[in-house]
């Protein structure tokens, strides 16, 4: 058990280095000339070479990287273009909304998708089984802004039941603050929902079809203890494990819904940086959001050793 | 020594009773095949209407898209303008129906370009076992960072323009495609069929065009179309926060992000681009989801 934590941490560090090598080498991959790109159509010579320098683009590949890593690994993300401020600082001020945001966004769509998958399964070619179905096609095809839009203006605009846009930190008291991000949550978890509803769904169906369902029934296991207790816990590992997967959606829905409701956190603080060409905010936020999604797949990981005894690697 | 075994009862007299069920004959031809797959009907078609709406733009009523007329400025939808006009008095119905033909563009460039660049890296990773290794670590370390952050830091480090913009979604989607043709091929490389071509002596390239390359086609086509849809999103979703085409360009993304300054008062200028985009990604799922059923039935019971 131990043994295999240790491995499977281990196993993470090369991982992470593909991606701070990757995300790196997007300066030399993109076509063009970057520094010119960055420094704008108005630039002059001197500009794009202040950039140039400033990006390390003047000093060889492999320094450059050697650098960058030393400096990453000590905290430091690099400085914004525009603001001169430490990116790292610049992130520290907008983590809380996005934090927020994803967090109520998983508890929400983790507590309204399984229960809606386990049903469509356990009623099978019914109304509500197509119903679900359907709602999870609909979910992948409708974009995040649409939901977004949608919502707001069904339910701030027209009914007035919530706020439209902004955000209230949590110090504030827990009212004003969920008030802001229920609407988020919800145009931020319709794919989300849609995926995992599709993905329980498939597994349990699957997994009610075992002898072992049957021997309970047979005992005479209540229906709701069939289904939540014997059958879900043996439908987790394919669960969770998309679960895990599906924070790559909520991270690159994060951007677009925080411009929709004009809610301060690192989407929109990527948002802007694009608009003012700020590429080492752009970096780092990118670095720091593949480095959490790597982290919560390792934890995911490491939980399947609880879910699942069976598992020994 | 024993008796002779009987046939069991019935198969006797099941020759004598007539059929109480004719036997179910499919519906040959191009026809039966859409009306047992209901979905690739419905998803065809819509995918069809919308290639039609993007081919023949100019000959459906529309105006220049880029035509501005300041004094027409935010007029609602009417017998003029079918779904009004924008703040720089633009027919927005001109513009949503000319913003067909960037989004299918994108869409199906990125799933072709992306199909062939993943078909290239899933074959080299499934028979070159050295190259595996490593192309299957920089392919785990691209799939952790999110696509559509990986699409904005390509488009902050290039000029926005369509190309670029079918550049960054296609390398943000090249890792998935490589996963699912390498699985398909280590799975076909166990197969006895490809064994038998190995032990009588055939090359491997003849092995990858004969046995490989056709069935990694069916999984590949959906996959393909999957991709498509999630193009059409991302390329909306760039263009929407300002990191896609340039605003000059009527895509959907930038009419809603033009749209957006305005959206309380003038809410139509969001909504037709966004139920365009919505039915057309829609339909590209559904015609998706179709082609698995068809092709790889055991998965229709489960999805």
């Amino acid at each position: 058990m131990f043994a295999y934590v240790v491995r499977r941490v281990l196993a993470t560090i090369p991982v992470m280095a593909v991606v701070a090598l990757f995300v790196f080498s997007l300066l030399y991959i993109a076509p063009g000339d970057p520094a010119a790109v960055i420094a704008g159509d108005q630039a002059t010579p001197a500009d794009i070479e202040r950039i140039r320098a400033s990006l390390g683009l003047d000093r060889p590949y492999l320094v450059r990287f050697g650098a960058w890593v030393w400096d990453i690994m000590r905290g430091d993300l690099g400085t914004s273009i525009f603001t001169n401020l430490p990116v790292s600082t610049m992130i520290a001020q907008r983590i809380e909304p996005t934090l927020s945001l994803m967090v109520v966004t998983l508890l929400l769509a983790v507590s309204v998708a399984v229960p809606m998958g386990v049903v469509a399964a356990w009623r099978q070619g019914t109304v509500i089984d197509r119903a679900v179905m359907g709602f999870a096609v609909l979910g992948f095809s409708v974009p995040v802004f649409v939901v977004g839009y949608v919502l707001a203006y069904v339910f701030a605009l027209e009914l007035d039941w919530l706020p439209v846009q902004g955000y209230t930190p949590f110090s504030r008291g827990f009212g004003p603050w969920i008030e802001n991000l229920i609407l988020p949550a919800i145009a931020l978890g319709t794919v989300y929902i849609a995926l995992i509803a599709r993905i329980t769904r498939a597994t349990m169906l699957e997994v009610l079809q075992q002898d072992y369902i049957r021997t309970a029934k047979a005992k005479g296991v209540g229906q709701r203890a069939i289904l939540f207790l014997h059958a879900l816990k043996n439908a987790a590992v394919p669960i969770v494990t998309v679960i895990g997967i599906g924070i790559a959606l909520l991270i690159g829905g994060a951007v677009v819904t925080e411009s929709v409701f004009a809610i301060p956190g690192l989407g929109r603080l990527t948002v802007d940086a694009i608009l003012r060409r700020d590429y080492p905010v752009i970096q780092g936020v990118v670095l720091l959001f593949s480095f959490v999604y790597v982290l919560v797949n390792l934890v995911i990981d490491l939980l399947y050793t609880l879910f699942d005894p069976r598992i020994r690697y | 020594m024993s008796a002779a075994i009987l046939p069991p009862p019935g198969v006797n007299a099941a020759a004598a009773m007539p059929d109480i069920l004719p036997p179910v004959k499919p519906k040959k031809g191009f026809i039966g095949f859409l009306r047992r797959n209901p979905t690739i009907a419905i998803g065809g078609f819509l995918v069809l209407s919308m290639v039609f709406v993007a081919v023949f733009a100019p000959f459906l009523f529309t105006k220049d898209p880029t035509a501005l007329a300041p004094v027409m400025r935010t007029r609602e939808p009417s017998a003029q303008w079918w779904f009004g006009t924008d703040m720089l008095g633009r027919d927005v119905y001109s513009r949503v129906l000319y913003g067909t033909r960037v989004s299918l563009t994108v869409g199906f460039s990125v799933a072709i370009l992306a199909s062939l660049a993943g078909l290239t890296i899933g074959l080299i990773s499934g028979f070159i076992r050295v190259a595996d290794s490593i192309i299957m670590r920089v392919m785990d370390g691209m799939m952790s960072i999110p696509p559509i952050l990986l699409a904005i830091a390509l488009m902050a480090l290039t000029r926005g323009s369509v190309g670029n913009v079918i550049l960054a979604i296609t390398i943000a989607e090249i890792p998935r495609v490589s996963r699912l043709v390498r699985g398909v091929v280590l799975s076909l490389r166990e197969q006895p069929y490809v064994d038998a071509a190995v032990a009588s002596g055939t090359r491997t390239p003849m092995i990858i065009l004969r046995h490989i390359l056709p069935n990694t086609l069916a999984p590949l086509t959906v996959q393909a179309t999957y991709i498509c849809a999630s193009a059409m999103i991302t390329e909306a979703i760039l263009s929407f926060i300002g990191a896609g085409t340039p605003p000059i360009i009527p895509s959907w993304g930038n009419i809603m992000a033009e749209g957006r300054a305005l959206w309380q008062v003038k809410p139509y200028i969001v909504f037709f681009p966004a139920v365009f985009l919505s039915i057309t990604v829609l339909a590209v799922n559904l015609l998706g989801d179709g082609l698995r059923d068809a092709l790889d039935p055991r998965m229709a019971k489960r999805l």
